[in-house]
């Protein structure tokens, strides 16, 4: 599928998107979960995505780089440097594709107590439709044959 | 028309265009222009496209929270689903990689 060039719509399209899941596990457990490299790999990613290595400097203007070895053996790193750092409820880094020339997005995560449990809220914004070109050469979305913009505006 | 498609929305007409730009900007929407009237179409195919993107990413933060539960709740089972729950399992170690 081809898509044309459309430099005029790279600036102000975005998509952004929101995704929840309530965890039985208190926020500091979750905050340490995502926090702490060794056991961060051993849960990052979807199915069939494994993490072979993540670099975490937690404080705020420090970088992290976290890979996703995709079900092809393709592997992709995600880097950006963390904005807020609020133990246990709250992690705001910007997120982009390594080697790929993107303005960068920027991901929110909250870790909000109910009762025994945690609603864990992932807020992805800024995700553009240039950064979705460029990503998908990047292989990360081998599977990814369209892409797109859309406003927010 | 641009008026119609503003109407619904609580938005002045120069508002209403400027979204109207966007879309059609990133190809969501497709303009004729007729003297001063300009008609505008969606493009479904573009829009599916919008949505399979957004539907990647969906999945992926979806996988990977589905990911994290399954660790910590391994790591801390839930007493109210083992009939056997004791200070060992508890007290466990963490998990090492």
């Amino acid at each position: 599928m081809s898509i044309e060039p459309q430099t005029n719509a790279q600036s102000e399209a975005t998509l952004t998107l929101l995704v929840r899941k309530t965890i039985k596990a208190t926020p500091e457990r979750l905050f340490e979960a995502w926090t702490t490299p060794a056991q961060f790999m051993q849960w990052w990613g979807p199915p069939g995505v494994t993490c072979p290595g993540v670099e975490m400097d937690l404080r705020v203007g420090g970088a992290y780089r976290i890979g996703n070895r995709m079900p092809d053996g393709n592997e992709a790193w995600i880097v950006g440097t963390f904005e807020r750092i609020t133990p246990p409820s709250e992690l705001v880094f910007s997120w982009r594709m390594e080697h790929v020339d993107t303005p960068p997005e920027r991901v929110t995560v909250r870790f909000d107590a109910r009762g025994s449990e945690t609603e864990v809220v992932v807020f992805h914004e800024r995700l553009a439709s240039e950064a979705a070109r460029a990503q998908h050469q990047a292989g990360w979305f081998g599977c990814l044959d369209g892409l797109v913009a859309f406003l927010a505006d | 028309m641009v008026t119609e498609l503003a109407a619904p929305f609580d938005m002045s007409l120069p508002s209403a265009s400027k979204n109207l730009k966007v879309l059609e900007s990133a190809g969501l929407i497709d303009r004729a222009v007729s003297g001063r009237v300009h008609r505008c179409t969606l493009d479904p195919e573009r829009l599916r496209e919008a949505d399979g993107w957004l539907e990647f990413y969906r999945d992926f933060w979806h996988g990977t929270l589905e990911s994290l539960a399954r660790f910590v709740e391994e790591d801390e089972p839930d007493p109210g689903k083992d009939a056997a729950p004791t200070r060992a399992t508890k007290n466990k170690p963490r998990q090492r990689p």
